[in-house]
């Protein structure tokens, strides 16, 4: 009896050791890749970036050009690409948040019913449509009924929409976490309703609520095509959002396709980059001082 | 924090809400709004630049393909569109009213090839058409070691490199080829997307240049400024006349000095002059002849005639050969003119 | 209690949000794409050949339909155990330490990373590597792609199942580790089936992910409009055919790239439904 004990210890914790490195293995593996990646795009993107990287809106391809021959940094930077991002971005982030938690949160207060699986399967599938159809859905909405011509409207219009399903379905998930208990304790005290939510179920979720925006931010930041339907892109830095804007993508997209520009692709990628890992640490520093669970 | 975050909304909804001109407008009333070719895309943000700096509205162009551009001028969401192929008939007939087409400029498509060792590679249409449809596969075929005697071509597989996204300069490429070669025009035809029997497919102009100049024995077609600003070997190619012509402005602007019709929509690859460089086109600027539709005011109008007129005239043209684009030739500029002054708002003229 | 009852109108309304969109994207989805199944009949779907040449144009949508599933598939196989060793890495071997916030923040970096870079970083990078090893030709094809893909889809199966894995009550953990389990047994019989639902989401999420993945996959599969006959043999995908032709179509071929955008659509749901179906396994 006591050797078949012993021996099944020992293989129990072999095969656990072995699985722990197994685990740090795969880990490793997994993150190799952005070490490769960062790496090529700081070494070919370090030396464009300046002051004016910031300041300045994009080059034309003739200083590129020049630039180029005589072995200087191209001029100009991404200041039209800052603006526009900024202005998409923020006006898809004032429809699609709230109207993506309070769906999120419709969806937990109401699991079961018919009408809610078949809202939340919409969900699945609408997260499934590539950007690229978004952009055609929005050019022919909104491009053409609304404004009349290119828009940053549209072009957030488009992000707005690849936005919401991310946070619907993390908002619920992350709700369906929470005990029970919390929003029982809520209503027992006689809370109204919209004062739980905003006062408790809220709060205590801020953290995978936190991480949900943010996936969604990740992904419609380094978005290009449905931009390239929507929001056209500009030389100028503006903030009129009936007109069309350029976006830190596009601006991407543009110095790829221009045979002078390529080398400024490496330094807007890296600045992109560099901008959602900022984004993530931010946003761990505001759910840290709310973690409840 | 929160009232940070509150105060920043506020302040870009402001100001997004109000006048929302940029800082490089100085022509506070009009923006424009263009789109369409990559291919002139560097020549006309530089020129527009230009053209700002001197007094002229911002303008907001659009690289989004030659298609696009059409789309964009039928839907009416742009002031003018840019495309490398002109319209056809058909579909000139889809419009919803008459378009005229405005030259800006030449380009050129070359035939770029990655030999290491091998340079001044000379192609006729022959040699172009049993490459490209798949019949010629190994670089020292006796055929191309015929036309190239003096080059030692290695013992090396041909890997085709085209174009997978609709292109104008796949049509420019393809008009060529059916001109040349009746087998090409029987199979693949003209036009913007092809079903290449061979080779593999890369997406733009710099997908196209970075396979070729990464893959060796690779071979493809691109856009003269590509192949030049990344150095990558461009063939000779045998013109109309017979002659082995090299990629450069003198032999695109030379393809040009045909006769043209009034509407300037022609093709102009496979020219008979003994300069060409057989494989040339103009790239067009389309917009409405009549151009008070949807409520556009006569300032919008003014500046967008204004803009073209000022796309054809010596400083921009000055412009384009200064990044590698061939400048219009005298008949072409003064076709051009002609259509400018013909461009009416409410039937009135609107170049005076 | 009226207050209430606002409050639920107004969460009921959002919803609608849902379902107006997705109505309003298949009703335009569906307009775009009539012409060419009155042309082709329902055949496109099955057929294989693709020719968009003036005058003989004959459209279908299996080649592009094969590659997405391929490139998926595989992309989703290539990234589990990598996705799920990092997760268990971060929730619950050093959950809460530096290491694991270390950890975190650059799996969240691979999300951060435009698919346009990594398009230009498997081009100029990843490919090379794959000559290398002799696999492949010219470095182009399935495989490249779906590696691609595993790379992208990763952080989006990590971080929500790594969030839900972290979750796990305490005392369910406490309770086996008292009846002297080791901690590979408490991960196997109790975490994984406790997070089950939530770890099949967030993978059933990469899966949606990687089907619509566009500008990465279009650097690198290839662009041929076949059925892929290998793994390593080049073909195209749904999205990347969209993405590369829409700019210049028009007419019936514009009309096919609807279509097959609607393809595309009604996968996702299927892909959606049988995840669900696993789940309910699973539960």
């Amino acid at each position: 009896m006591e050797t078949v004990l012993k021996d099944n210890i020992a293989r129990r914790n072999r095969s656990n050791r072995q699985f722990l490195w197994l685990i740090i293995a795969g880990a490793v593996i997994t993150v190799i890749p952005i070490f490769l990646i960062v790496g090529n795009l700081a070494v070919k993107g370090y030396h464009q970036i300046n002051v004016a990287f910031f300041t300045e809106p994009s080059p034309d391809t003739f200083q590129a050009m020049t630039a180029a021959v005589n072995g200087e940094v191209i001029p100009g930077g991404i200041a039209n690409g800052l603006t526009g991002s900024l202005l998409m971005v923020l006006a898809a982030c004032l429809i699609a948040i709230p109207l993506g938690l309070m769906s999120g949160i419709y969806l937990y207060e109401n699991g079961n019913t018919r009408y809610s699986r078949f809202i939340r399967s919409l969900t699945e599938i609408l997260q499934g449509v590539p950007s690229i159809i978004l952009g055609i859905i929005a050019y022919l909405w909104v491009v053409r009924n609304i404004t009349r011509g290119y828009s940053a409207l549209a072009g957030s219009m488009a992000l707005t929409v690849m936005m919401l399903p991310l946070i619907i379905r993390s908002t619920e998930e992350t709700m369906k976490m929470i005990p029970i208990t919390i929003r029982e304790a809520a209503f027992a005290l006689g809370v109204p309703y919209y004062k739980m939510i905003i006062k408790v179920l809220i709060p205590v979720s801020l953290s995978g609520l936190a991480t949900g925006v943010l996936l969604a931010l990740s992904r419609i930041l380094g978005e290009t095509a449905p931009l390239m339907l929507t929001a056209l892109g500009s030389p100028a830095v503006s903030l009129d959002i009936t007109k069309p804007v350029s976006a830190v993508p596009l601006l991407i997209w543009e110095f790829y396709n221009d045979p002078n520009m390529v080398n400024l692709v490496w330094s807007a990628s890296l600045f992109l980059m560099v901008f959602v890992l900022s984004l993530n640490l931010l946003s761990r520093s505001i759910s840290a001082k709310h973690k409840y669970i | 924090m929160k009232k940070l975050i509150y105060l920043l909304l506020i302040a870009v909804v402001a100001a997004s809400c109000g006048s929302g001109g940029g800082k490089t407008a100085k022509n506070k009333q009009v923006t424009l709004s263009a789109a369409g070719a990559t291919f002139p895309q560097p020549f006309y943000n530089l020129a527009f630049k230009k053209y700002n700096e001197e007094g002229g509205p911002v303008i907001n162009y659009g690289g989004i393909g030659s298609g696009g551009g059409i789309k964009s001028l039928h839907d009416q969401v742009v002031d003018f569109g840019a495309t490398d192929a002109y319209l056809s008939d058909a579909e000139m007939a889809e419009m919803p009213a008459e378009v005229v087409h405005i030259p800006t400029c030449i380009g050129a498509v070359v035939i770029a090839y990655n030999l290491p060792g091998v340079t001044g590679l000379k192609l006729t249409p022959e040699l172009l058409e049993g490459i490209f449809l798949g019949d010629i596969t190994k670089w020292n075929d006796k055929k191309l070691a015929d036309t190239n005697p003096g080059i030692s071509l290695p013992d090396m597989n041909i890997t085709v490199v085209y174009r997978s996204d609709g292109s104008g300069t796949t049509y420019i490429f393809s008009d060529y080829m059916s001109k040349v070669s009746p087998k090409w025009n029987g199979t693949l035809g003209t036009g913007k997307a092809l079903n290449w029997p061979a080779g593999i497919g890369a997406k733009g102009n710099p997908g196209v240049a970075g396979t070729i100049s990464q893959s060796q024995g690779s071979i493809g077609y691109i856009g003269f400024e590509y192949a030049n600003a990344q150095k990558i070997p461009m063939a000779l190619l045998q013109n109309g006349a017979g002659n082995y012509v090299e990629p450069a402005l003198e032999s695109f602007t030379a393809a040009a000095d045909g006769e043209i019709p009034a509407d300037t929509r022609i093709m102009i690859t496979n020219s008979q002059n003994p300069d060409a460089y057989p494989i040339t086109s103009f790239t067009w600027i389309i917009l409405y002849k009549e151009q008070a539709y949807r409520k556009r005011s006569a300032e919008t109008a003014a500046a967008t005639v204004n803009t073209v007129k000022w796309l054809t005239g010596t400083n921009a043209q000055a412009i384009a050969t200064s990044v590698h684009y061939a400048s219009l030739p005298q008949k072409a500029a003064e076709q051009a003119a002609v259509l400018l002054s013909k461009i009416t708002f409410n039937g009135v003229p609107v170049l005076k | 209690m009226n207050g209430d009852r606002v409050t639920k109108t107004i969460l009921f309304g959002s919803s609608l949000a849902i379902l107006i969109l997705s109505a309003g994207i298949v009703f335009s989805l569906t307009g775009g794409a009539i012409p060419v199944f009155k042309e082709f009949g329902p055949g496109f779907i099955t057929s294989s050949s693709w020719n968009p040449t003036t005058g003989s144009e004959e459209y279908g949508a299996m080649p592009f339909i094969a590659g997405t599933v391929m490139t998926s598939l595989i992309a989703l196989i290539l990234c589990i155990p990598m996705a799920f060793s990092t997760s268990l890495f971060i929730a619950e071997y050093y959950k809460g330490t530096r290491t694991a916030g270390i950890l975190r923040s650059l799996v969240d970096l691979l999300a951060g990373v435009p698919s346009i870079v990594y398009g230009f970083w498997g081009f100029y990078a990843l490919r090379p590597l794959l000559v290398k090893t002799g696999l492949t030709d010219q470095g182009f094809g399935i495989f490249t792609a779906s590696l691609i893909l595993a790379i992208m889809i990763v952080p989006y199966a990590t971080s929500l199942s790594s969030e839900i894995i972290s979750l796990v009550p305490s005392e369910l953990k406490e309770a086996a580790y008292s009846l002297g389990a080791t901690r590979r047994e408490v991960i196997f019989n109790v975490v994984i089936p406790a997070a089950r639902s939530g770890i099949v989401a967030s993978f059933i999420l990469a899966l949606g992910r990687a089907l619509g993945e566009t500008m990465a996959v279009t650097m690198l599969i290839g662009n041929a409009n076949i059925i892929p006959k290998g793994l390593f043999s080049p073909g195209n995908t749904m999205a990347s055919v969209i993405a590369n032709q829409f700019g210049e179509a028009d007419g019936l071929k514009m009309s096919a790239l609807i279509a097959i955008g609607l393809i595309l659509f009604a996968i996702t749901a299927l892909v959606n439904a049988a995840g669900k179906f696993i789940i309910k396994l699973f539960a």
